[in-house]
């Protein structure tokens, strides 16, 4: 349907006039066919345009408002009018979609984008569902996948604020994902929501009982694993990021391990000295790691209360690798834990899922393992200027070994600017707050430079990838997990 | 109340004749224990014997051992483990059942494709036991996954609750690789969870499961068992107090020695480590490791050395040399580990089949019984691997 017409602009910044009653929506896709192909347009801006001056608008608004409301202008259709910023944001040459480098025609006819323009959208290999394609808000029968291997591997960050649908974007990757042998996922799950428990939810999914293991500390359901964490496993650079520790502290960590090893900390939480570690500084370690690890000391009895435990789960950190390794989907339930507790969890198996998977990079194992993508909700506690840990050695370095992050966070620009560069893909979700919407512009691997207000103007499950997996910056619509599960 | 544990007792295990012999012995020595201990009944959780048809010797030693309980009135209570369970569904504990001698306690029905487990009421006490029987290959999971656990749970009284599995959340750093099933699948209420199949003596408390006891082999079952565990053991439960009681036929003395000089000096590094040992009527397990720099592995005489063992008076003498090669020859890596561990690993790496694999290892390993006709052998072979094959992830 023909929509408007191409009257003026430069690259990158087209004006379009619309049809009168076309209805443009900023975020729309449009088609400027062209002799030899047709270029794919976005809306990224509207306003009004006219014939008339100001001061006759003014005029005219004046006598409907105090006069005459039925009073209209003589070929009103024809004087004023929809003027819509478009970029022009693909050429569409032979069933191929490739980067913009010439105008379409002045005049040229603008046209809704059809299914049949985005044809060029294929399946790719190891497929990752998102959505169905948008423009504007019309949703279009277009599924829109991503290259699972290539963006888990070279990590995703799922932004938006509070309520915009990150939980059920999560959900719906998850679901998609649960099926594929490609790629292992681990779930730090801090509200306890994605297993289902008491909802529907992931143990829902057709393949759950093979692909899904969940972890959790508080009443597992039957063929659920109880979490469990031997203390005799932690070892010093586990607490990195966890909290700050200052350098005699962090010295004291590495004196005990080296003194006692495996069992330094219980060394350490009964008093045993440890070389010329200060007293003082170890009454501290020993509090904070009393205070992290739920434990308390009295008249030489330690008693561990929570999931880190001197009897039992030898095996749980190994257990998750290797499910992961073998392409299962992992949910940890953290929801009873404070975030330092959840921190040094995901820092355990984090660290062991890279070693593991260095070891297959030398062993020539590598190509035949599937990604693996660790999912961080609140992500900034972790990716932050002042912490330097397993998350951040991921962020830099991961994509080498098949082992990514998927960042969520409403607050992106906390994450420092190297680590968020090094996110490939960014799912964005409606983000209401500017710095938020500049981070992510200023880090994306399209151009959105002119979608400020698109991105603000994103409503509940609507969203923008951005990718070098994708050949633009798809807009898109993301199904409700409640529709996705049924189906 | 007062009961004895036992588990992975592994009757007619071990080739070496001296060493089945002190297997035997060992479990005596449990069954005599126990006689003296004045218990109200006994709990086998799992391989009673080493295989589904064990050796006439075997059966005779277990039924001798049974029926000793059997006339001072004290119930024996069983589950059949991973070993003494066949493909098809056969056990020699169904035939023990039938004879008085033991009661096998997974009993119950299968409804609308759910297994519906039933309590077995001990006499003199009202103990309420049930139990689950082991699979090779993780297969037992299929059985907890469609176990219906309310009746279980609710079920008023004392109860007790026999399996022979690995737990994943109590399975020991060394064994991590085991196939594990998570303690959920255990039907929660009951005093006390009487384990089987992990050769380790443990007694865990998870998930607000308390008592999920191993009491350890009656005796160790291999070169690698005899090291690490030195003897054998059962459980005595009395009152809520569990006490492992060791069972030590013969001691173990185990030698390790790392050899990383030529053939005649480890050798004389060997003798003079076994100089300094008591060896009177112990089982010397001798492993020697590492890559001679002159001379080759067979320049030194185990045989002679072995020999020599046994004329001070030692009881047995094994040995492992794995693990020692010699510069001079092409170096042939071999995995750490049993053969268990070693066919464990090379099942792992079959994504497909490897909760098959094992079964059917089994089934094919199945050895001719006395006076078994071949033709019968051939179709009780060919009868368990059909049901193997036609059986696989159901009931």
């Amino acid at each position: 349907m023909l929509r408007g017409m191409i009257v003026s602009g430069e690259f990158g910044s087209l004006l379009v006039r619309q049809k009168h009653g076309a209805g443009f929506e900023v975020g729309e896709l449009l088609i400027a066919d062209q002799p030899d192909c047709r270029m794919l347009l976005q809306v990224f801006d509207l306003h009004h345009g006219s014939q008339l001056n100001d001061q006759t608008l003014e005029m005219v608004s004046g006598m409907k408002l105090e006069e005459d409301g039925s009073l209209d202008i003589q070929d009103g259709h024809l004087r004023t009018y929809v003027l819509a910023k478009v970029k022009n944001v693909l050429t569409i040459r032979d069933g191929a979609g490739k980067v913009s480098k010439s105008l379409p025609a002045l005049f040229a006819p603008v046209r809704d984008v059809t299914e049949q323009d985005l044809s060029f959208l294929t399946k790719p290999k190891t497929p990752l569902l998102l959505g169905q394609l948008r423009s504007g808000s019309r949703v279009l029968n277009v599924p829109v996948y991503i290259d699972g291997q290539q963006a888990f591997s070279h990590h995703i960050l799922i932004s938006a604020t509070t309520g915009k649908g990150k939980s059920n974007l999560t959900y719906c990757m998850l679901w998609d994902a649960l099926d594929k042998d490609w790629c292992g996922i681990l779930v730090l799950d801090p509200h306890d929501e994605y297993f289902g428990r008491t909802k529907r939810g992931l143990k829902d999914h057709p393949e759950a009982r093979k692909r899904l293991a969940y972890f959790t500390a508080d009443n597992p359901p039957p063929g659920a694993r109880t979490l469990i964490v031997n203390v005799d496993q932690l070892v010093p650079h586990h607490f990195d990021g966890v909290m700050p520790w200052t350098d005699a502290q962090r010295e004291c960590l590495a004196a005990a391990y080296r003194t006692y090893g495996s069992k330094w900390i219980e060394s350490v939480l009964r008093d045993m000295p440890v070389g010329n570690i200060m007293e003082g500084t170890l009454a501290v370690v020993k509090r904070r790691l009393m205070q992290l690890l739920d434990a308390d000391a009295k008249n030489g009895v330690i008693d561990f209360r929570g999931i880190f435990q001197p009897s039992g789960g030898q095996s749980t950190v190994h257990d998750i690798v290797q499910l992961l390794a073998e392409g299962g989907k992992v949910i940890v339930d953290t929801s009873g834990f404070s975030g330092a507790q959840e921190i040094l969890i995901g820092s355990m198996i984090a660290t062991d899922v890279l070693r593991q998977y260095k070891q297959f990079k030398q062993s020539g194992e590598l190509k035949a393992r599937p990604v693996i993508s660790i999912i961080l909700e609140e992500a900034p506690r972790v990716l932050n200027a002042e912490s330097q840990n397993v998350f951040s050695t991921i962020a830099r370095e991961g994509r080498k070994f098949k082992v990514g992050l998927t960042a969520i966070t409403q607050l992106p620009s906390l994450i420092p600017r190297d680590i968020l560069a090094n996110i490939n893909t960014k799912i964005i979700l409606g983000t209401e707050m500017k710095p938020e919407r500049q981070a992510l512009i200023e880090s994306s691997a399209q151009d959105l430079s002119e979608d400020d207000r698109h991105i603000a103007s994103l409503d509940k499950g609507e969203a923008i990838i951005t990718s070098t997996f994708v050949p633009f910056a798809v807009p898109l619509r993301i199904p409700l997990f409640d529709e996705v599960g049924k189906r | 109340m007062r009961f004895a544990h036992l588990a992975d007792c592994h009757l007619g295990g071990w080739r070496e004749p001296k060493l089945r012999d002190a297997n035997g012995r060992a479990f005596v020595m449990v069954v005599d224990m126990i006689l003296t201990s004045r218990v109200d009944f006994v709990l086998i959780a799992g391989d009673l014997f080493n295989t589904s048809m064990p050796s006439i010797d075997a059966l005779r030693l277990a039924v001798e051992q049974l029926k000793r309980f059997k006339d001072v009135g004290i119930p024996v209570y069983a589950i059949a483990g991973s070993h003494d369970f066949s493909p098809s569904g056969k056990t020699m504990l169904d035939v023990l059942d039938r004879a008085g001698l033991l009661v096998n306690v997974f009993k119950g029905a299968v409804v609308d494709g759910k297994l519906s487990l039933e309590f077995t009421i001990d006499e003199k006490t009202g103990v309420k036991l049930t139990g689950m029987i082991g699979k090779k290959g993780g297969l037992d999971k299929a059985l907890y996954d469609g176990l219906i656990r309310d009746h279980l749970e609710t079920e008023s009284g004392t109860k007790i609750f026999l399996f022979h599995c690995s737990l994943a959340e109590v399975k020991p750093k060394e064994l991590e690789d085991m196939d594990a099933m998570p303690v959920s699948y255990l039907p929660r209420g009951f005093i006390y969870y009487a384990g089987g199949h992990v050769h380790v003596r443990d007694n865990a408390s998870v998930g607000g499961l308390a008592n999920i006891v191993y009491p350890g082999p009656t005796y160790p079952n291999n070169l690698a068992e005899l090291e690490k565990l030195r003897h054998g053991s059962f459980v005595l439960y009395e009152d809520g107090k569990v006490t492992h009681v060791p069972i030590e036929p013969h001691r173990v003395v185990p030698v390790h020695l790392e050899a990383c000089r030529s053939a005649v000096e480890t050798e004389a590094a060997l003798a003079k480590i076994l100089a300094g040992v008591d060896v009177t009527d112990a089982i010397v397990t001798l492993r020697v490791r590492g890559t001679l720099s002159e001379g080759k592995p067979s320049d030194i005489p185990f045989e002679a050395i072995s020999q020599s063992l046994v004329e001070r008076g030692a009881f047995a003498v094994l040995r492992n040399t794995a693990h020692l090669s010699s510069k001079e020859f092409t170096e042939i890596k071999v995995k750490e580990g049993t053969v268990e561990d070693v066919e464990r690993e090379l099942i792992a790496s079959q994504k497909e089949r490897r909760d098959l694999i094992p079964q059917l290892m089994s089934a094919l390993a199945s050895q001719k019984d006395e006076g078994e006709k071949v033709v019968d052998f051939e179709r009780r072979v060919r009868s368990d691997v059909d049901a193997l094959l036609g059986w696989v992830g159901k009931f």
